[in-house]
């Protein structure tokens, strides 16, 4: 048997990962906007130490995955965790039999056509398109450079689907460790999109600016511009106190980076197509906090040898972060009251 | 209407040699010698201009790092100060790239003390990844060095950024920003 699902594309930003191209593979072949669907939401919640060693990463609290990705869309995912390697590729391959392409948790140092292959394990994510049962192929896409679509053998998917993601070397960085398990996960549309129009760009914008506004800074989960301090400088403390927090600010970090990097250009996208100039300003105002996440990830990443004598300068970066981002927020609420 | 063409200027390329703190370049064969990025990536020796040459991108000369194999060859930002030979400039231009794609703010420095702010932006230097911020592409290379293995069809670039002396003055120096994601190659100030 061959299945190969029709309408899966490309579909990438460049501050996002595995985790956002994979979605908006599967978010395009349902024929919903990406951007629209991912971008829409900005904000921040973190349940206090929950990172994973994964590049899809993303903290959730009360949604699915899909759902605080865009938390102004009718979208949620599951998570499947099958009994093992046969079960796993059973289930997802009548899941595309049905129609239903999916994504699933990959350990790239199996993967032929990624850079990693046979040299870094990381837990990577990518989408199931179709198979091919007689030349025992899988087909997958993966946006992530250098950008894949097509059959690979099924025995290599199988291979990094199974894989324990081992710690092998030095670059085995913050995405190892991490068993793959064979998870896979199928996303839900529980409507349709909704129109592009100043409605709802006023009403997301409303409501990221109260869930940012509305904070917590301490408890399980830290919520909103509050909590997003209390993370920084609670890390940054540990960092100078000898913790070893670096992974965990660089993932979280990561995830961040590409909610905001969406989110402004999804401010962009929202004044093109209603004509309102102030948005794109705004949406430039987003994208600079954007690029301060940038900044300090990469810092972070480069403190692992000596994390202490990098503090001082990631601290003045979070510092400059949260005032820009503070300043963006006020303005973000202003601007939305007179689209 | 009357056009009158002004592109007649003076380039001068400013020394960064002394204040190379990274290797983002290594040669394919021994790709092992530099790490542009934590995952030790480089671009390739054989896809960029010879080391120490002058080397003309859309019209203003560089003078391209000419570090031995293995030795630094770009500033990864860190706040240094950059000495310009003293000079009434209206732009520096820089061959830069970033990991992931960042801007920060320069202090360029007046002969007088004084002191003005200026934007810096930077592209992602990773392949697949178009300019953010409208530069122009300085060099695309054919593939990206890992320390194990050379990867065809990953392009990383380094782009042709500029920052604009928007306050007319006697520059001496540049202020970069503490800003680890962003590398500066090489630097050229230019005026009429």
């Amino acid at each position: 048997m061959r299945v190969v699902l029709p309408g899966i594309g490309h579909w990438r930003h460049d501050l996002t990962h595995c985790l956002h191209t994979t979605m908006g593979v599967l978010l395009g072949f349902y024929g919903l906007d990406p951007l629209h669907a991912l971008g829409a939401g900005w904000g921040f919640a973190y349940p206090a130490g929950d990172v994973r060693r994964e590049e899809y990463y993303f903290p959730t609290v009360d949604r699915s995955l899909l759902g605080s990705l865009a938390p102004h869309h009718p979208l949620s995912s599951s998570w499947h965790e099958p009994a093992g390697a046969e079960q796993g590729w059973h289930d997802v391959r009548e899941a595309v039999s049905g129609g239903v392409p999916v994504a699933v948790a990959v350990d790239n140092f199996h993967l032929p056509f990624r850079p990693a292959y046979s040299d870094v394990h990381t837990n990577h994510l990518l989408a199931v398109y179709g198979f091919d049962d007689d030349r025992h192929e899988a087909y997958v896409a993966d946006p992530v450079p250098p950008r894949f679509q097509g059959p690979i053998p099924l025995a290599a998917l199988a291979a990094a689907r199974d894989s324990a993601n081992p710690i092998r070397h030095d670059r085995d960085l913050f995405f190892t460790a991490n068993p793959l398990a064979n998870r896979w996960l199928t996303i839900h549309l529980d409507g349709p999109q909704p129109a592009l129009d100043l409605d709802f760009v006023r009403a997301a914008m409303l409501r990221n600016v109260a869930g940012l506004a509305d904070g917590t800074a301490a408890g399980a989960v830290l919520r909103g511009l509050a909590g997003q301090r209390a993370f920084l400088e609670s890390a940054l403390a540990d960092l100078d106190a000898g913790e070893h927090r670096v992974d965990e600010v660089f993932v979280v970090a990561g995830a961040i980076l590409a909610v905001t990097g969406l989110h402004a250009d999804f401010l962009g996208a929202a004044a093109r197509r209603l004509d309102r100039p102030a948005l794109a300003e705004l949406g430039r105002e987003v994208d600079r906090v954007a690029h301060h996440w940038t900044a300090l990830r990469i810092g972070v990443a480069n403190a692992r040898s000596r994390p202490g004598a990098e503090v001082p300068a990631l601290q003045a970066r979070a510092a400059a972060l949260i005032a820009d981002q503070e300043r963006v927020v006020a303005r973000m609420a202003d601007t939305a009251r007179r689209l | 209407m009357t056009t009158v063409d002004i592109r007649s200027t003076v380039a001068t390329p400013v020394a960064l040699t002394a204040l190379f703190n990274n290797t983002g370049i290594a040669a394919s064969r021994w790709p092992t010698t530099g790490a542009f990025n934590i995952w030790a990536n480089t671009f390739p020796s054989e896809d960029l201009p010879a080391a120490g040459s002058t080397v003309d991108v859309g019209g203003v000369p560089f003078l391209f790092p000419g570090a031995p194999t293995g030795a630094p060859d770009n500033v990864r930002c860190r706040g240094q100060e950059v000495p310009v030979p003293v000079g009434s400039y209206d732009w520096v231009y820089a061959l830069a790239a970033a990991e992931r794609r960042s801007e920060d703010l320069v202090l360029v420095r007046y002969a007088d003390g004084s002191g003005r702010r200026q934007w810096l932006r930077v592209s992602d230097f990773w392949p697949e990844t178009p300019a953010r911020f409208g530069e122009r592409t300085a060099f695309h290379c054919g593939r990206m060095l890992y320390p194990r293995h050379s990867q065809p069809g990953m392009a990383p670039a380094i782009w042709r950024c500029r920052v604009p002396i928007a306050v007319p003055g006697r520059v001496r120096g540049l202020v970069l920003p503490d800003n680890p994601a962003i590398h500066v190659f090489a630097l050229t100030a230019v005026r009429p």
